[in-house]
């Protein structure tokens, strides 16, 4: 075609609208979206989800956890489980890096010149039937706190053998259960009901954190916040993660929390604040509390004039009675610090005991009881060890009326304090230490003989929650995965079982084997014909169980209960002032459990030792939080090695000038100070690792036998080392290039804080 | 297998009333993406890797001081400022709403990094290791990010796949006629949060508990940001990038410094 102006322009018209058309049709293609298919945006295979039960913390809750192909991968909330609801802590996912941790034990181990040397499970099962048969009576058994058949057994493990058993908890809740049964005559702790509650006043207990339950009582306190005029109160001499959510916290002179929660009393009772139905006179037995009036008490709580905003103590601390008081449904509650003072009995029941005056006990957003076990001796309470208990076993240990121990995934050398010379004490030539731990620890790492135990997501088990929620209810754990093919650990009831059954002490243990007695249970639940799982058999009410992660009834409610007489009046009585131990200084030490690491039972876990701490956003170390302004004073700034120093030992720390720190308290948190084990828990040294409990005086609470662990004083003296804090907040110094004159090319631009 | 798409546009409510800075959801995170192990030096180098972090910030001083928790995660911009710097396009928006990136086509310019208001992008300098056992847990559904790529948050993609498959098997049939509801699918922050302060959902769901909040945003830009029924605001919001996040206020009883005292 000849080319001519007219085909030209024809041509050009018509390419142009193709290119607009085309331009339409394949709109899609010019658009940024890409094309590639991502490989999140495929599902490869599918998964598994088992319901079991989470041992990463005292409280046990329910999980779910996803299998694909023999391995797990994610811990989640099981949505069923009364505890947790769905919901986890920051601790539940570490499970799984304790599952296929590089650092687990692969096979029994037997002391040989001192040194542990790999054993066949024949053998190492054989040398433990010989210790119990040559040194078993009196023998002692050290566990975690156990509920449900595990607590059963190992108690009855050691019956047997005419031993002890003790659960160990390094902050124990000794106190706690005192004055819950002083208080409410009550032998299980208590659920509260932070959903419906409009006033919660808390002392101590740092509760959304790591105290009890701290999941379940974050789920109430997500409520708790959907109904935005509620308020919440938190006296504790430390700015704790709880202190820090509440809408007031009150830094209290430490020790002095049952002074103040007297004193609201007084201000109760004397203006006739209770709630109605409240008789007051049966509850202070006609005595008076005037002892306890705020203008008596108020000045010697060492609230800061800051926080009274003008008023006297007296005054705010009337106030504070009358809005707690005239705002229900109000609930107070207390514990860790507030418990761990000499008075510690006095200070939590006192707290306690203004829940009768507010008519918050057994009511709605207040304090819920539970009830017993569902099953006849099941402990729905575990049996824990008090400071005199531990004191008796290393007594015994050195007098010879015990000469075997057997330890399951427990750390009593780390975590009780150096100065009851436990170490020493299982030492010693005559003693046997027999450990079951998965891992290496401070008291796995001087045993004799090591028989690892199952990770409880290879192992079956169950749980009575304590606190429950105010129904029975009973967990169960089941084997998600089978342990990897190049470890061989076994189950440490089934060793029990089958132990005593070979050595004749089976009268009390009838069962071969842990699945066997949770299946007994499974049938005399099936038999009950009550709760929230059903089958028409007992296999099928059996495998409902297990995939539903337990059984609760929700008609078999705690019991209701009423005040005892002249309660206050015994209160009262008790009042005593804190007895501080320690050096001559200004700076109470107040010790506190790890958000995630807690005792330090978790320090092997990369994940637990990354998670940064709420406040100070340290990781990987241990810090010293002392007040900015003290800091200053005293010319230490971040970083700065010191060493604290009580009367009974030196530890080194890092200081973190915490602007919410009071001036006279000083916070080390638990957890760090390993040297066994694990390189994630041991591989740093001493200044900026160490145990906080290797300060500690062996004081006793008054009336309870729990360990007085926040009544001590201690020294904060400077070393002149210094190194850099790993912590998330804050940014890395950059270098800016500037253009200024001469010579400052480069000037660097200070890091901007969180 | 490769699922069918319905139109949703996701989205998530922080309540800052609720946070209690706890890092539940900071570890969950961890554990659903594979996100490397957080030594102390990479804390040390200020490179520590967190989708979803808490920050702290102190306001007021002893003893009427406060700690503030902030959950800061990507924001998945609408007007993303990390997408148009992309020189090979491999951070992009989906058309439910998600800020994706693409990890095979990253080349590592770091550019997005850079643009990102929210510092929520975080590039790999190391090839990440675990030791051989923790590669066990590691989730199948997500790809471990090597050398020389940015990761970022997805609001767990992998997980809204499998919501999807899940709601296909139910169905019996193709997603097409479903709808994905709230409840089929959480991200594992969202999902782990224990005061549920971590709120997710479809905005194009009437029914969703997020969808007032986003709707009140909507309706109310940052010049009538007074005219709000809700507590909702967006981070960084003069920066008009319109995230698919909405923060919910605090509710402050007691002012720092406010010299009522009144309890």
């Amino acid at each position: 075609m000849k080319l001519t102006r007219r085909n030209f322009l024809a041509w050009a018209g018509l390419s142009a609208i193709g290119a607009v058309a085309c331009d339409v049709f394949q709109e899609s293609e010019l658009g940024t979206q890409s094309p590639v298919q991502l490989p999140e945006d495929l599902v490869k295979g599918r998964d598994n989800w088992y319901s079991t039960l989470c041992r990463q913390c005292p409280s046990n809750e329910g999980i779910l956890v996803r299998v694909m192909e023999g391995r797990a991968k994610k811990v989640q909330g099981n949505p069923l489980y009364p505890v947790n609801l769905g919901k986890q802590s920051a601790r539940c996912d570490g499970g799984l890096q304790a599952l296929y941790h590089p650092d687990r034990i692969a096979g029994p181990m037997r002391r040989v010149n001192g040194q542990l040397e790999p054993i066949e499970w024949s053998t190492a099962l054989d040398w433990l039937k010989h210790y119990l048969n040559d040194r078993g009576d009196g023998l002692a058994l050290i566990t975690q706190p156990q509920r449900g058949h595990l607590g059963m057994i190992a108690g009855r493990f050691a019956e047997a053998f005419g031993g002890r058993y003790l659960g160990f908890e390094a902050l124990d809740q000794g106190t706690y259960r005192a004055a819950v049964k002083n208080v409410f005559g009550q032998d299980l702790l208590p659920d509260f009901d932070l959903g419906n509650a409009n006033r919660i006043l808390s002392f101590g207990a740092d509760f959304l954190s790591t105290w009890v339950s701290p999941t379940r009582w974050s789920v109430g306190y997500g409520q708790f916040r959907d109904h935005l005029e509620g308020i919440h109160i938190h006296v504790d001499p430390r700015f704790s993660l709880t202190a820090a959510n509440a809408d007031r916290w009150l830094p209290i002179q430490p020790g002095m929390e049952g002074y103040l929660a007297l004193s609201m009393a007084q201000v109760i009772v004397s203006e006739g604040l209770q709630a109605p139905g409240v008789d007051t006179n049966a509850l202070t037995g006609g005595a008076s509390l005037n002892s306890f009036s705020p203008e008596q008490v108020g000045p010697s709580l060492g609230l800061p004039e800051g926080i009274l905003h003008g008023k006297s103590p007296a005054e705010f601390v009337r106030d504070l009675a009358r809005d707690f008081a005239q705002n229900g449904p109000s609930i107070a509650f207390g514990g860790d610090s507030a418990a761990a003072h000499t008075n510690g009995l006095f200070n939590l029941e006192a707290i306690y005991a203004l829940n009768y005056l507010v008519g918050s006990v057994g009511q709605k957003g207040g304090v819920k009881f539970n009830p017993g076990s569902p099953l006849p001796d099941l402990p729905a309470s575990a049996q824990v060890g008090t400071l005199s208990d531990w004191a008796g076993l290393v007594d015994d240990l050195r007098g010879g009326g015990t000469r075997l121990v057997l330890v399951h995934q427990a750390d009593p050398v780390h975590g009780l304090p150096a100065s009851l010379g436990l170490r020493s004490a299982m030492a010693q030539q005559d003693v046997i230490l027999v450990s079951f731990s998965s891992f290496l620890d401070e008291t796995s790492s001087v045993a004799d003989l090591i028989l690892p135990d199952r990770v409880y997501l290879e192992d079956w088990g169950d749980d009575i929650p304590e606190p429950g929620p105010g129904y029975q209810v009973l967990g169960m754990q089941q084997p998600v995965v089978n342990p990897l093919s190049d470890l061989d650990p076994r189950s440490f009831p089934d060793i029990l079982l089958s132990l005593s059954q070979e050595l004749g002490r089976d009268g009390i243990l009838p069962w071969t084997s842990m699945q066997g007695a949770l299946r007994a249970s499974s049938d005399a639940l099936f038999a009950m014909d009550r709760g929230s799982v059903s089958g028409a058999t007992a296999d099928e009410f059996w495998n409902n169980l297990l995939r539903q992660g337990g059984w609760w009834d929700q008609s078999e409610i705690g019991p209701s209960v009423r005040a005892p007489d002249g309660l206050l009046s015994r209160i009262a009585a008790k009042g005593a002032a804190p007895d501080y131990s320690g050096v001559a200084s200004d700076f109470h030490l107040v010790p506190f459990a790890h958000n995630t690491l807690l005792d330090g039972r978790n320090a092997h876990l990369p994940w637990a030792q990354a998670a940064p701490d709420p406040l100070t956003t340290v990781t990987w170390q241990t810090w010293v939080d002392i007040s900015e302004a003290r800091a200053r004073q005293m010319g230490l700034r971040e970083g700065d090695i010191v060493r604290i120093e009580s009367s009974r030992d030196v530890i080194m720390a890092l200081v973190y000038p915490n602007p919410a720190m009071p001036p006279n308290v000083v916070g080390v948190p638990l957890g760090q100070g390993r040297q066994s084990g694990s390189g994630y828990a041991s591989d740093r040294d001493s200044r900026e690792s160490s145990n906080v409990l290797g300060l500690l005086d062996l004081r006793e609470v008054d009336g309870s036998g729990g360990l007085a662990w926040a009544s001590h004083r201690v020294r904060v003296v400077p070393t002149g080392q210094s190194m850099r804090i790993s912590k998330f907040e804050g940014s890395y110094p950059a270098r800016e290039i500037g253009l200024t004159s001469g010579e400052e090319v480069f000037k660097t631009v200070g890091g901007a804080g969180h | 297998m490769v699922t069918t798409r319905v139109n949703h546009k996701w989205g998530m409510i922080v309540d800052l009333n609720k946070c209690t800075g706890c890092q539940a959801c900071v570890v969950a995170c961890q554990a659903e993406n594979n996100v490397p192990i957080n030594t102390k030096q990479a804390f040390l180098e200020k490179r520590a890797y967190e989708w979803i972090r808490i920050e702290r910030y102190w306001e007021g001083e002893y003893p009427n001081i406060k700690a503030r928790f902030m959950p800061v995660l990507c924001q998945h911009c609408e007007n993303a400022p990390c997408e148009p710097v992309c020189p090979v396009f491999a951070t992009y928006h989906t058309d439910e709403g998600l800020n994706v990136q693409l990890y095979n086509r990253c080349v590592g310019t770091r550019y997005c990094i850079n643009n990102c208001p929210y510092q929520v992008r975080f590039f790999n300098f190391w090839h990440p290791t675990w030791p051989e056992r923790f590669h066990n847990q590691l989730n199948p559904d997500v790809t471990v990010r090597t050398r020389g790529i940015t990761e970022k948050c997805t609001f767990c993609l992998q997980r809204l796949r499998r919501g999807e498959l899940k709601v296909e098997r139910q169905a019996g049939g193709r997603l097409d006629d479903q709808k994905l509801h709230q409840g089929n699918y959480a991200p594992a922050c969202s999902q782990a949060c224990p005061t549920n302060a971590l709120m997710f959902g479809d905005q194009n769901d009437p029914e969703s508990q997020i969808r007032p909040y986003f709707d009140d945003v909507n309706a109310h830009n940052i010049h009538h940001e007074d005219e709000r029924e809700t507590r909702g605001y967006l981070l960084l919001e003069e920066l008009n990038v319109k995230p698919n996040v909405v923060y919910l206020k605090k509710v402050e009883q007691f002012p720092p410094g406010d010299g009522q005292g009144n309890v």
